[in-house]
């Protein structure tokens, strides 16, 4: 079964939309739970995002892909 | 083999820092607004907490004070990383540059080192005017007494950074906006790569191969780089095998490996987001004709950005700065003559 990994409602305060400036993980491949895999900009601010889960990989969102709070970005199985 | 992981060049930079910092306590930063927001580029985001505010200081602007506080750190006996938020401002603190940082060894009859790293962004492509998108880099080359380096991915960069600081010689570490993985200029994916979780040495002065080629040469250095390496690709189509050197430093500049390839190759096209005339792309021409200009099969050329100050207008500064549409084009055109 897999989680996904979503921008959480509260990562920022306002209702702007987001943009993913680098994927630390390639695709496919391992992570660890809490591990950083993710990096959000909004309005030139950046926040992380970590995986929810141990697990593969699989990328949903690219970079330069603009995001918002709630978007699923990536399910990990 | 040691673990690695994937990095943006801005947390390779803050990472080789971090290491140098626990291994040697004279090692510290300061620059402006690099402590509490961990630089404005990213790159030294979470030093704060874990060093503190001797350590990492953020400093007034006044680039005049603090890069002339970052010499007399470094004569005596500091290690210190300062940051120049933009390579544009090095106006108002040149003369503790070049006058002070890069001339002391040399007016101490070698009695006093001065390890010192000066870190700026440089590059333009977002829309930022003509003082926030230059890369200077020959400007920083022409002058004796520093080393200048700029990488073009997260490995180069933190294995440099560890160099440059444990050099006992000034150090101009020049990193390209586009490729923090800051989003400043959307994301260069590929100067995103796995970097070793310990520290390393990226020894200052190596230039390297990264696409070998029979048929041209294209030497470039930061973000040209990655222009390059997709010309390369595109330029498989048209049955041209394109090399590609990344110079990664400009002092000392690895001529040999320029000439080995173009050796090889009999053209060379330099690729260089700094000014057309008086800089990097005619040294690196005039250091292969210099040598041998009968290894060469056409007129070299260069790509590069022209003589005039950056446009602020969009259409106008994408419209001037080198592409890979443009080193495709020139390619093209030198394998045909």
């Amino acid at each position: 079964m897999a989680e996904v990994i979503i921008i959480p409602m509260d990562l920022w305060e306002e209702d702007e939309e987001g943009v993913i400036t680098a994927w630390l993980v390639d695709n496919n491949t391992p992570v660890k739970v809490d591990q950083l895999v993710a990096e959000v900009m909004v309005e030139k601010i950046q926040y992380e995002i970590n995986s929810t889960c141990d697990g593969v990989i699989s990328i949903l969102s690219k970079e330069d892909d603009i995001v918002s709070k709630g978007s699923i970005i990536a399910e990990v199985s | 083999m040691t673990a690695t992981k994937k990095l943006t060049i801005a947390r390779a930079m803050a990472e080789s820092l971090a290491q140098e910092m626990r291994v040697d306590p004279n090692v510290f930063v300061m620059g402006e607004d690099i402590a509490q927001l961990g630089g404005v580029f990213g790159n030294t985001r979470g030093l704060l907490d874990e060093f503190g505010s001797d350590r990492i200081r953020d400093t007034p602007i006044s680039e005049t004070a603090f890069i002339g506080a970052g010499v007399g750190a470094a004569m005596d006996g500091m290690r210190p990383v300062v940051e120049l938020m933009f390579v544009d401002f090095f106006g108002v603190c040149f003369d503790a540059i070049y006058n002070m940082m890069a001339k002391n060894i040399y007016f101490s009859g070698g009695n006093s080192n001065v390890p010192m790293v000066i870190m700026a962004s440089t590059g333009g492509g977002y829309s930022d005017g003509g003082q926030h998108s230059q890369c200077l880099y020959g400007t920083f080359a022409h002058l004796p007494g520093m080393k200048v380096v700029a990488p073009s991915n997260a490995y180069d960069a933190k294995g440099l950074m560890t160099a440059a600081i444990r050099d006992n010689s000034p150090v101009i570490y020049l990193f390209h906006k586009g490729l923090q993985g800051m989003g400043w200029l959307g994301t260069e994916p590929a100067a995103i790569n796995q970097v070793p979780e310990d520290n390393y040495v990226l020894e200052i002065g190596k230039a390297k191969t990264v696409a070998e080629g029979n048929d041209i040469t294209i030497v470039s250095i930061g973000i040209g780089v990655h222009h390059a390496l997709k010309a390369a690709q595109e330029l498989k189509q048209h049955d041209i095998s394109a090399e590609v050197i990344d110079l990664r430093s400009l002092v000392p500049l690895d001529r040999e490996h320029i000439i080995a390839s173009v050796k090889k190759t009999g053209r060379l096209l330099v690729v260089d987001e700094d000014y057309h005339s008086f800089g990097v792309s005619g040294e690196i021409i005039a250091s292969v004709v210099e040598h041998d200009h009968l290894m060469l099969k056409t007129p070299p050329q260069r790509i590069t950005f022209p003589d005039i100050p950056i446009p602020f207008s969009r259409p106008m500064e994408q419209w001037a700065l080198p592409s890979t549409e443009k080193i495709v084009d020139a390619c093209l055109m030198m394998k045909e003559k």
